[in-house]
């Protein structure tokens, strides 16, 4: 029986730079078909992972391996397998788009008629097949990206490799490449993706790393994560929680009463709701609310927020850079 | 409309129709031939047809063409009906000719591949299927593609010349020949320029020296041309003439090999084997360089002794330089290298040396250096025992010195290649130590093996002045200078033939400890999910199984 093996590995994967740890004991697998979101704040050691994937660097230690592949080892199997999609867009002056396609094709080795079929299936999915004849460094940035998803994307890779691939996009473009990476994972590839637009990710990922100084922080499906933040917020690691509350006969008698309350900070009231970061638990917030009603508030809505991807984020990550 | 009226315009809806068919024909011939074409090649071309540089300087080229094609006529004047000025008129065409092809197509090498590494399009490039000296090669490429279309663009120049008489065709094709040569070793020398560095200070530095090499080069060639158009057509006929440009073509083939397997190493993935091919290619170079100099000393030089301090000195020189280089490698070799080791007894035995390292690298330069003292120990012994009437008698100064001359060069760069590799382990346990400061550390070495006590001998009164002595005895060029000088052995010769020998058997045994530790290396078997995926590949190429014959009467 064939071994069967994660499409993308990172095995205790570390990169040092003098005494920076820009990848410090870091390990993760995207099966095939999954997409891995990874989350970081700048010089958190995406990047540098993300290369080291692609073979364009060495690790200090530990392995990546991409198909059962090791980057180290064999990186010529590996760009066999994988496409990447760096932070920059690396076009040429004096070529247009399907020649800049087309070499890409002749640099996979692709002959004859599949590379011309390469080119213009990467086009279609792309939408670049309109502006074929137009020079690569004359589009603006959103059609960069689409080309440079479409370069990465032209040997048919099962695995790709973006890094920050929404970045300075238009809300259109946007949801467009989303929906692109959706259809490229149904269609099979594993996916590994970097951005800092979270909520983007929270759509598309089936799992998320919170990666920090080089650290893999939290790991796991989107809910996962989510439920990490509420645990966090449960357990008071001086963790903040956005509360709303809405009473009947106007809110700024309690305004007034909360202003008092110990742990209400950043007190917003507008009508007859308020909003505030409560600090504590939820027994806490529960001690909260009673007080509310016994003080003789007529409270009709009292809840915490959902908390999102991006407030896990926060709560998980320092904020430090290195 | 009658069916007459229709039938032309049936016939003339067929002839555009069979034309695109047949361009259509045309056209999937040449992509199936440009299927076979470089990438980088057929990329790049495409760029320099719409690039603004490559328009100026071919209209510049044809410009300049013209222009001199007027003013030299009426320069010469209507003595131009009778007299022989093709000479005169090629040296100018020349002149315009040398600037694209020794200037702008090296240094636009150069900048191609520089470009693409500030632009990082080099990082894209390099993570797809294309190998390193594919690369090269498309760079290459694209530079010899420019050479040729400025080539044919100044070509019915120097037909013309030609036509004026004053020059033969041989001369013509002689000065292009070598021309072109020089335009692409200065492209592979501008390339692995390209490839040293990609940080854009450093560029900016290569990119200086770059031109003033180039500029140099183009104001030499100046020479060359020169003395080819006034003296060397007499030589033509001259079968030793051929033999001397074979000899260079040769030597000139083997460094350029060198050059571009330097770059494509250059531009090879970490973990891969970055040294085996130039390895390969150094030994080759100096095969060629045995045979040649061989021939030399056989048949034109019969026997003749200088023959053999010039194969000494060269191979020396040659061996110390490609030393300095090896012995910067590093002395880890990665699982992907350690697969192709060699394997059998005699693979171990000789093809070690070809493994990258640099204890390996040590004892290749080492050891070709003392086979080329072999050989001349032969020759001497095939002069003098078998006394050969072909051979013209070694001289007395010859026998004498020629084998201490080369016992005293193997230990100097025994010893300075040793003392060189002994500080760069030292250092690399505080700092990386790469190649190029690896050799630069050894050219230290030696100057100030050398210039140390020419500092001392000409700053202290009583020394200054006077002859060689035992303080220059750390100097190799005056030390080897000094015992050949004179016929008979020099009275410093037992010291210096027996210290030297010595200091270079020491520095040597220091250094088996980490000669032993890379030759211990041994091959490790490929990962599992490497070997199915080769066996998958192996048994897709190999042919349908034959149908086995069950009856007689199939």
């Amino acid at each position: 029986m064939a071994d069967s093996h994660p499409m993308i590995e990172l095995r205790h994967l570390h990169r040092f730079f003098g005494d920076t740890r820009a990848v410090d004991d870091v390990s993760f697998a995207v099966q095939p078909g999954q997409v891995f979101g990874y989350i970081g704040p700048n010089g958190a050691g995406k990047t540098t992972s993300m290369r080291i994937l692609a073979t364009l660097d060495l690790p200090t230690a530990g392995d990546a391996t991409v198909d059962g592949f090791s980057v180290v080892n064999d990186p010529d199997r590996v760009r066999r397998r994988l496409g990447f999609m760096p932070d920059y867009f690396g076009t040429y002056p004096n070529v247009n788009v399907r020649e800049y396609l087309d070499f890409f094709a002749r640099a996979y080795q692709m002959h004859g008629d599949k590379r011309a079929d390469a080119v213009e299936r990467v086009m279609d999915f792309t939408g670049l097949d309109v502006l074929a004849d137009k020079p690569t460094d004359g589009l603006s940035k959103g059609m960069k990206q689409r080309l440079c998803l479409g370069r990465a994307l032209i040997h048919d890779p099962g695995v790709l490799v973006l890094d920050e691939p929404a970045a300075g996009l238009d809300p259109r473009a946007r949801i467009e490449v989303r929906r692109m990476i959706r259809t490229l994972a149904d269609d099979g590839k594993a996916i590994l993706i970097s951005s800092h637009i979270l909520t983007e990710l929270a759509e598309i990922c089936d799992v998320v790393g919170i990666i920090e100084r080089g650290k893999l922080l939290a790991m796991g499906s989107v809910e996962e994560i989510q439920q990490i933040g509420q645990q966090k917020a449960a357990t008071g690691d001086g963790a903040t929680n956005a509360v709303n509350v809405r009473v009947l006969g106007g809110a700024t008698a309690l305004g007034q009463w909360l202003a008092e309350q110990a742990g209400v900070s950043q007190l917003n009231v507008n009508g007859e709701a308020a909003t505030f970061l409560h600090a504590g638990d939820l027994e806490a917030e529960a001690d909260l609310l009673r007080s509310m009603i016994e003080a003789g508030f007529r409270v009709v809505a009292f809840g915490s927020k959902q908390q999102t991807l991006e407030d896990v984020f926060m709560q998980v990550t320092e904020g430090l850079v290195q | 409309m009658s069916a007459e009226a229709e039938l032309p315009q049936i016939e003339d809806a067929a002839e555009p129709a069979s034309l695109g068919r047949w361009l259509a024909t045309v056209d999937r011939a040449m992509g199936a031939a440009s299927d076979r074409l470089n990438s980088i090649l057929v990329k790049e071309t495409r760029q320099a047809l719409k690039s603004r540089q490559f328009t100026i300087t071919f209209g510049l080229l044809l410009f300049c063409g013209w222009i001199w094609s007027i003013l030299g006529v009426a320069i010469i004047g209507p003595d131009i009906w009778h007299g022989a000025h093709g000479h005169d008129m090629f040296f100018g065409y020349y002149v315009i000719l040398a600037f694209p092809l020794l200037v702008i197509v090296p240094f636009g090498a150069f900048r191609s591949l520089a470009g693409e590494q500030e632009d990082r399009t080099y990082e894209l490039m390099s993570i797809t299927t294309l190998n390193p000296r594919q690369i090269v090669r498309g760079k290459l490429g694209s530079a010899a593609l420019q050479m040729l279309v400025y080539l044919s663009a100044i070509s019915p120049c120097l037909a013309f010349t030609y036509m004026l008489r004053g020059i033969d065709v041989m001369t013509i094709l002689f000065i292009i020949f070598y021309l072109a040569l020089a335009s692409m070793a200065l492209s592979v020398i501008a390339l692995l320029a390209g490839t040293l560095t990609s940080e854009k200070h450093w560029q900016v530095v290569l990119s200086v020296l770059l031109i003033a090499g180039l500029l140099y080069a183009f104001g030499m060639s100046f020479f060359f041309a020169a003395v080819t158009l006034s003296e060397l057509h007499s030589v033509f006929r001259d079968a030793e003439f051929w033999q001397a440009n074979a000899a260079v073509v040769t030597g000139y083939v083997s460094y350029f090999m060198l050059l571009f397997y330097a770059a494509a190493s250059q531009l090879t993935f970490s973990s891969d084997n970055r040294s085996t091919r130039l390895r390969v290619v150094m030994v080759a170079q100096y095969v060629a360089f045995v045979g040649w100099m061989g021939w030399v000393w056989i048949w034109p030089g019969r026997g003749d002794v200088d023959v053999a301090w010039v194969f000494l000195m060269f191979v020396a020189f040659h061996w110390y330089a490609m030393g300095a280089l090896m012995t910067g490698e590093s002395p880890e070799l990665s699982p992907r290298v350690k697969r192709q080791l060699p394997q059998s007894f005699l693979g171990r035995v000789f093809l070690t040396w070809f493994n990258p390292g640099p204890g390996t690298g040590y004892l290749l330069a080492v050891s070709s250096l003392l086979s080329a003292l072999v050989l001349v120990t032969i020759a001497v012994a095939a002069a003098d025992w078998f006394s050969l009437s072909f051979f013209t008698r070694w001289s007395a100064r010859g026998t004498e010195s020629i084998l201490p001359f080369g016992v005293l060069a193997l230990s100097y760069v025994t010893f300075y290649l040793g003392i060189g590799l002994l500080l760069i382990r030292f250092l690399r346990r505080f700092a990386y130590v790469g190649i190029l400061l690896a050799a630069l550390l050894h050219v230290l070495l030696v100057l100030l093996g050398f210039g140390i006590p020419l500092i001392i001998h000409l700053m202290s009164p009583s020394l200054r002045g006077t002859d060689y002595n035992l303080l220059h005895l750390t100097d190799p060029f005056w030390s080897l200078v000094y015992l050949v000088d004179r016929p008979g052995l020099p009275a410093y010769a037992p010291v210096l033939l027996t210290v030297v020998p010595l200091a270079a058997l020491l520095v040597f045994v220091l250094n088996l400890p980490g000669v032993v530790r890379e030759v211990r290396h041994v091959r490790i078997a490929r990962p599992k999910r490497v070997a199915d995926e080769d066996a998958a590949l192996a048994a897709a190429k190999a042919p349908p199984p034959q149908p086995v014959r069950t009856s007689p009467w199939d």
